[in-house]
């Protein structure tokens, strides 16, 4: 489970996106999770489940190795995306995949082994917050483009982004208030 | 998170702090020595220059009561110096030296020497008389950039040249800012940044930033970390078990 805390706002949301399950079983009862309130689950359809409740039923076993559901990985880390931040880091919308892109990474991983994904939001991050750093010293521009890069930016990313301007700033602030007196 | 404030000390903080550090000031009247939470002052004697927190020296100057004698590096050649050490492309990748450390006072037999005052092995930020005109005239010290920033605006007129100094200081500070940036591109969730002599202002400008990438790493890497250790522990366990089957084997061969 998180182990970033109990009441973190981002671990509760990132744990709320919806991933791609497949039933392994049919369940009684439980067709209300597609829509069909009062039918059953039947066995191999395909939802979208919250993370939380998705990763509960797909760890728990039932009779030996069966489980209710099995987890794809989302879209937001398929091959296409994955290869896209392979191409260039930099140009790929991260929040329009997921608004805790990361955040549903570090989670995923948990759930499967996959080395060169590690490998790639890795270095993606790094080039990313690179670009964060340039853009959060010199944020001027960014206001009269209409915070459009700002968009493509997922939770973590913008967190890094006010942290960096903020230093910034602090520090030009306090330069300006010891001048006065 | 439970705490408003980041953790670190903010540059407003690093500012106040450095407010404390002792400069040298020429006094023009006579003062008795004060009582203040940090030990008393130093009677003041005109023209005797005597050692006094910033704040006190800056509060002081602006009654006219004393001049602020500028720190030994805060001058036209010293900083001319360092900023060539700065920029010379031998040693363009690291940051000029922070000011040596005393010799060391203290004797590691005597049982609980530690607690004796006079063996406290000081390092920066609390080394002594780094901003007062007995300071090391080649080296920046940690509170360089705000107490610079002090004086200049504040005692301009004590400091030699100030329009040069001012123009040094700030190509030092964008040339410092841009090796400091130059690091964030070998930033890793283990790895560290060497930035020896970097001065506290920059550490609190940066923090935030540098903090926010390693965590952010460290998060993404945490499943391979985690199967990393995992997989330690085990060779260690097999290592055990294998090595004593080949004790077996070997002794097979030889039979």
């Amino acid at each position: 489970m998180a182990t970033s805390g109990y009441y973190d706002l981002d671990a509760i949301l990132t744990d709320s996106q919806k991933i791609p399950c497949t039933f392994e079983l049919s369940v009684p009862g439980l067709g209300y999770l597609s829509g069909n309130v009062g039918e059953d689950v039947k066995e191999g359809s395909k939802l979208e489940l919250p993370l939380w409740l998705g990763e509960m039923l797909a760890v728990n076993r039932i009779a030996g190795d069966t489980t209710f559901l099995t987890m794809d990985l989302p879209d937001a880390l398929s091959k296409r995306v994955v290869n896209a931040l392979k191409a260039d880091p930099k140009t790929v919308r991260l929040r329009e995949q997921a608004p805790h892109f990361y955040g549903l990474g570090a989670r995923m991983l948990e759930l499967f082994d996959e080395e060169e994904l590690v490998e790639i939001l890795t270095e993606t991050f790094k080039k990313r917050s690179i670009d964060i750093a340039d853009k959060a010293s010199n944020s001027r521009n960014l206001v009269s483009e209409g915070g459009d890069w700002m968009k493509g930016l997922d939770e973590t990313e913008r967190a890094l982004f006010r942290s960096s301007h903020e230093g910034g700033t602090a520090v030009r602030k306090w330069f300006e208030s010891s001048s006065r007196t | 998170m439970a705490l408003p404030l980041p953790p670190g000390l903010t540059p407003s903080e690093v500012g106040f702090l450095c407010e404390m550090e002792l400069v040298t000031v020429i006094p023009r009247q006579r003062l008795e020595s004060l009582e203040l939470l940090g030990g008393p002052t130093q009677p003041l004697n005109p023209p005797f220059p005597v050692p006094l927190p910033l704040w006190l020296a800056l509060l002081l100057k602006r009654q006219r009561r004393a001049n602020i004698q500028p720190p030994a590096w805060l001058n036209v050649p010293s900083l001319t110096q360092i900023l060539e050490f700065e920029t010379a492309e031998t040693t363009a990748a690291v940051f000029s030296p922070p000011p040596g450390l005393p010799p060391p006072t203290s004797t590691a037999e005597e049982e609980a020497s530690y607690l004796a005052s006079e063996t406290l092995e000081l390092s920066t930020p609390f080394l002594k008389d780094t901003h007062t005109s007995r300071a090391q005239a080649d080296a920046l010290p940690y509170h360089w950039l705000e107490l610079s920033h002090l004086v200049l605006t504040h005692a301009g007129d004590d400091v030699e040249d100030a329009d040069a100094v001012r123009r040094l200081l700030r190509d030092l500070r964008e040339v410092r800012m841009s090796k400091l940036r130059k690091g964030f591109r070998v930033l890793e969730s283990g790895a560290g940044l060497q930035i020896n002599g970097v001065g506290g202002m920059e550490v609190a400008e940066v923090r935030g930033f540098v903090g926010g990438v390693v965590d952010g790493l460290r998060k993404i890497g945490r499943s391979r970390e985690e199967a990393r250790r995992e997989r330690e522990a085990e060779e260690q366990e097999n290592g055990f078990g294998s090595s004593s089957y080949r004790d077996e084997d070997d002794d097979d061969m030889q039979l």
